[in-house]
């Protein structure tokens, strides 16, 4: 359904990369929507904590300039460096994190008409393992640090890594069984022929939503940086502007995470279609974001209600209860698959 | 060995109980005025023989461990408040006292029988100087490093107001 | 009379305690990280507890106290008798009231001053209110270190109902001063008893939302059950105290055995629990609470009219203090209680603060300070547990163990 706009077509998709990578879903959408997401962390648990949460920085607003405030904090924060780190490791690992939990973003079309600025047919798999190697730089920040505590840290972060990143892939898997490809554009498409993806398989996206609560470390799941166990986890020796960077790694993967599961499971840019290009893109993008964060803040409300899990409890959790509910989602799309021609 | 004779049957019963068991190892037994308190008086050579009789009793625990030092004397008398959870003697405080001699206070350790004394003796040993001979872990608790050896809460260490400008350490 | 036989306690004591877990490799450095889990450690308190860990199970661990070490005792040789007071308070900073009564009581004691009923019901009611403000800071610690910001934030809001209703009584915060030999040092205004109900009602309400998000939670139940079990028969060995031996199964508790103040007039139960875990320990605060409620109500309900200091003190006011005393209703101490001269002797008193039973023993030789004055602490006597408990035990089980024993270091180090 990909439009072919004729001569203005080179102009016109460099001009699209540019607003897409960029602007929104990008760059400036990562950016607002994680100030806001965490605003909200803040705001809903201190709400329900009979406190006020952020409040002093922009009154007007309710604070919500509260994360810009702490960034040009970190910003201007010195920025040591351990004696005995490993200066490359030390410094690349979160920075690499980030980018590889970003990159996804340019694989993920937002408009039936448009194609995203890079496309592979089999999208949905390049976006997993693209996401998959994230945790590896995790865990060499951990190990490069030179301290017993991000040391601990980063052991739990392998185990745990392994333990979830396998059923999420299955379940995922399984959606692209339900429909038969692996492309997001014809997974929306056939939701918007059928029914979206979890009504059709429920379990799935159960699965799925728990192991995006567990590899982006949202409570009950924050493990491998627990505070009152293991200072910081793997990011007890950052300061400065490396802080601020480490900290924001999770919410990004959060929203990537999220958009993955809003074009798998939610109906992507559903209900709205359009056959106005620019329309199809502002209005698919948006839809697409309001889905993305509403699994955000549910993933982050649950800071106020769940302590953290031990690690050998989760472990355990994940290898027994998800992965076999997960392989229960994928024979249920084997099964459904037949039904729909 | 003193025949006190208290307004509580259970307190009668348990001093009977007392001067039958321990006539021959305690020197002197007497009770506070509030009936809840025994005090037994023992030699340092006595305190361990004594202390199982009084474990097979039923006093199960060490609710303190310390020590008073009465310099004038040249002594430093070891008290040690036991009690028990048993219901029947759980009201009564024994307390015992034995004498050490000043200069070189040591004692059997009284933990191979009441094994919550361990922290109490270091903290016995870091401030008193008491050495208790068969202690598992004897090593100081509370107390910074500068004042091993020193032992603070006898009488002769003294704390003075400092001037300003002078040293740092406000003991002599 | 019951007399236990108990011979082989030590190799009772080495069978079950010293639960070393076998690695093969026994040299430290091969297997054996050591973990300093410093004072600068979000989930250490003012302590430093040294653990030894071969993989996520903590094969060895030493409490290494005293960074709040304030010397209370020694301070106080040096100090007139009534000026210990406030000094007794420090240490334990969430439940000071106990530990003044108990002071007073062995202070009293050895004077032979009696108390008038008035003042001992002030003195219970006081106690009941700091032992629930001690409770919730407890609660609110477990649930930090167990990763549960709800759960901390709460308590100390809940907290704060307490605190005020102190300050309506006595005039300060957190530290009072209020207990003097003789009696207390005011009475309680006309609007207390309908302020208290209002804030016992607030805290009823507020327990049946912690029963929802804290008790009954999944995720609490899974790291707090069987968890740090602690059996009868050690606790009782290692001479554990307060809500940690209740939850063992022992139903100790000093304001039942030794009745001071005026708890032998008010009728309350003991919350005592089977299992000995962390989950039981937490649960025993919370239904302690719900006792200390009902222990005020009654106080309030009950309390006599009368005098609040005893007429031993009162004699020897001025007309000054006389007039005071008669129209608002407070104590000015008169001089002589600065230069208090008891008798040579020494008295104990043994009281039950909200961690535990905690003793106050003074020598005293006839002059104006006491020659002794001995005094130990419920967190002192439960600082064995981290050397004998932990073992055995993974990283991540050591702040939720250390939360339900509900250790409070400065209480421990005096």
């Amino acid at each position: 359904m990909v439009v072919s706009l004729g001569p203005l077509e080179i102009p016109g998709r460099l001009v699209y990369d540019f607003l897409h990578i960029f602007i929104l879903p990008g760059f400036g959408a990562v950016l607002v929507l994680v100030i806001l997401i965490i605003w909200a962390e803040r705001k809903i648990a201190g709400l329900v904590q009979l406190r006020y949460g952020p409040l002093h920085v922009s009154r007007r607003f309710g604070g919500v300039l509260q994360l810009v405030a702490d960034l040009i904090r970190y910003t201007f924060q010195e920025f040591i460096i351990p004696q005995g780190a490993d200066k490359i490791a030390y410094l690349t690992g979160p920075v690499l994190a980030l980018i590889f939990a970003i990159i996804p973003v340019a694989f993920i079309p937002v408009s039936p008409l448009i194609e995203p600025p890079i496309y592979v047919s089999s999208n949905i798999l390049v976006v997993l393992a693209i996401l998959s190697t994230a945790p590896i730089f995790i865990i060499i920040t951990g190990y490069a640090s030179d301290n017993k505590f991000a040391f601990i840290g980063s052991l739990r972060e392998a185990f745990l890594m392994i333990s979830y990143e396998i059923p999420f892939i299955i379940s995922i898997l399984s959606m692209a069984l339900l429909f038969r490809s692996l492309d997001m554009s014809d997974v929306v498409n056939s939701q918007a022929k059928y029914l979206s993806g979890i009504i059709l398989n429920p379990l799935a996206a159960l699965v799925a939503y728990i192991a995006i609560i567990r590899i982006t470390g949202r409570f009950p799941f924050e493990i491998s940086e627990a505070e009152s166990e293991l200072v910081m986890g793997p990011y007890t020796e950052y300061s400065g502007l490396m802080y601020g960077v480490a900290m924001g790694i999770a919410y990004i993967k959060l929203y990537v995470y999220s958009m993955l599961y809003s074009m798998v499971f939610l109906g992507g840019w559903l209900p709205i279609l359009s056959n106005n290009l620019v329309e199809s893109y502002f209005i698919g993008s948006f839809i697409i974001l309001i889905k993305a964060s509403i699994l955000m803040l549910i993933a982050v409300f649950l800071r106020s209600v769940y302590p953290r899990y031990r690690v050998d409890q989760a472990i355990r959790l994940g290898w027994s209860q998800v992965l076999i509910l997960s392989i229960i989602s994928l024979i249920w799309s084997l099964v459904l698959s037949y039904f729909l021609r | 060995m003193s025949q006190v004779v208290a307004k509580d049957p259970d307190l009668n019963n348990l001093l009977s109980i007392f001067n039958e068991e321990l006539k021959d190892l305690a020197t002197k037994i007497y009770i506070d005025k509030t009936e809840r308190v025994i005090y037994i008086e023992v030699t340092r050579e006595k305190i361990m023989d004594l202390a199982k009789k009084l474990l097979h009793l039923g006093f199960d625990h060490v609710k303190s461990l310390s020590a008073v030092d009465y310099p004038q004397e040249k002594k430093i008398e070891l008290m040690v408040h036991i009690g028990s959870y048993l219901r029947v003697v759980r009201k009564y405080t024994v307390v015992i006292k034995s004498a050490l001699e000043r200069d070189n206070p040591r004692v059997s350790s009284l933990t191979s029988i009441w094994p919550s004394a361990e922290f109490h003796e270091r903290e016995t040993w870091e401030m008193f100087g008491v050495y208790f001979e068969g202690h598992p872990d004897l090593r100081r608790l509370l107390l910074p490093e500068e004042l091993e050896g020193r032992w603070p809460m006898r009488k002769d260490f003294r704390i003075i107001t400092r001037k300003a400008g002078e040293a740092e350490t406000p003991w002599k | 009379m019951e007399v236990s036989g108990s011979q082989d306690i030590t190799q009772e004591l080495a069978r079950e305690i010293f639960r070393v877990v076998e690695t093969g490799v026994k040299e430290e450095g091969e297997r054996l990280i050591e973990l300093q889990i410093g004072p600068t450690h979000p989930g250490s308190g003012h302590m430093r507890i040294l653990a030894w860990v071969d993989g996520d199970v903590i094969v060895r661990c030493d409490p290494d106290i005293g960074f709040v070490h304030r010397t209370i005792e020694k301070l106080s040789e040096n100090r007139a008798y009534i000026k210990t007071i406030p000094l007794v308070e420090r240490p334990s900073l969430l439940d000071t009231t106990p530990m003044t009564i108990g002071y007073v009581n062995a202070l009293e004691k050895l004077m032979g001053i009696d108390v008038p009923p008035r003042a001992k019901y002030l003195r219970t009611i006081l106690a009941e209110i700091t032992r629930i403000a001690s409770h919730l800071y407890g609660i609110g610690i477990l649930a930090i270190f167990l990763g549960h910001s709800t759960g901390f934030m709460w308590a100390f809001g809940d907290r704060e109902v307490m605190i005020e209703l102190a300050t309506m009584l006595t005039g300060a915060r957190i530290t009072y001063a209020y207990v003097i030999p003789g009696g207390v040092r005011r009475d309680m205004p006309q609007n207390f008893p309908d302020a208290v109900e209002k804030g016992l009602k607030y805290i009823e309400k507020r327990l049946r939302d912690w029963e929802k998000i804290f008790l009954n939670n999944p995720v609490v139940e899974r790291r707090l059950r069987d968890v740090g079990i602690l059996k009868p028969n050690i606790a009782r060995i290692l001479g554990v105290t307060g809500p940690n031996v209740r939850a063992s199964g022992i139903d100790y508790d000093v304001r039942m055995v030794e009745p001071y103040e005026a708890y032998d007039e008010i009728d309350f139960m003991i919350p005592v629990a089977e299992e000995g875990d962390g989950y039981a320990r937490g649960l025993i605060r919370f239904k302690e609470i719900e006792q200390s409620i009902n222990i005020i109500r009654q106080a309030i309900r009950k309390i006599p009219s009368g005098e609040i200091i005893s007429p031993q003190i009162s004699r020897l006011f001025n007309p000054l203090m006389k007039k005071i005393y008669a129209e608002q209703r407070r104590v000015k101490l008169p001089s002589l209680m600065a230069t208090l001269k008891p008798p040579k002797g020494e008295a104990m008193a043994r009281v039950e603060a909200g961690r535990g039973e905690a003793l106050f023993h003074i020598v005293s030789d006839g002059s104006t300070n006491p020659y002794r004055f001995r005094f130990i602490t419920p967190s002192f006597r439960n600082v064995i547990l981290f050397k004998y408990l932990i073992p055995g035990h993974r990283i991540a089980d050591l702040p939720a163990i250390y939360g339900s024993l509900d250790y409070f270091p400065p209480e421990a180090d005096r």
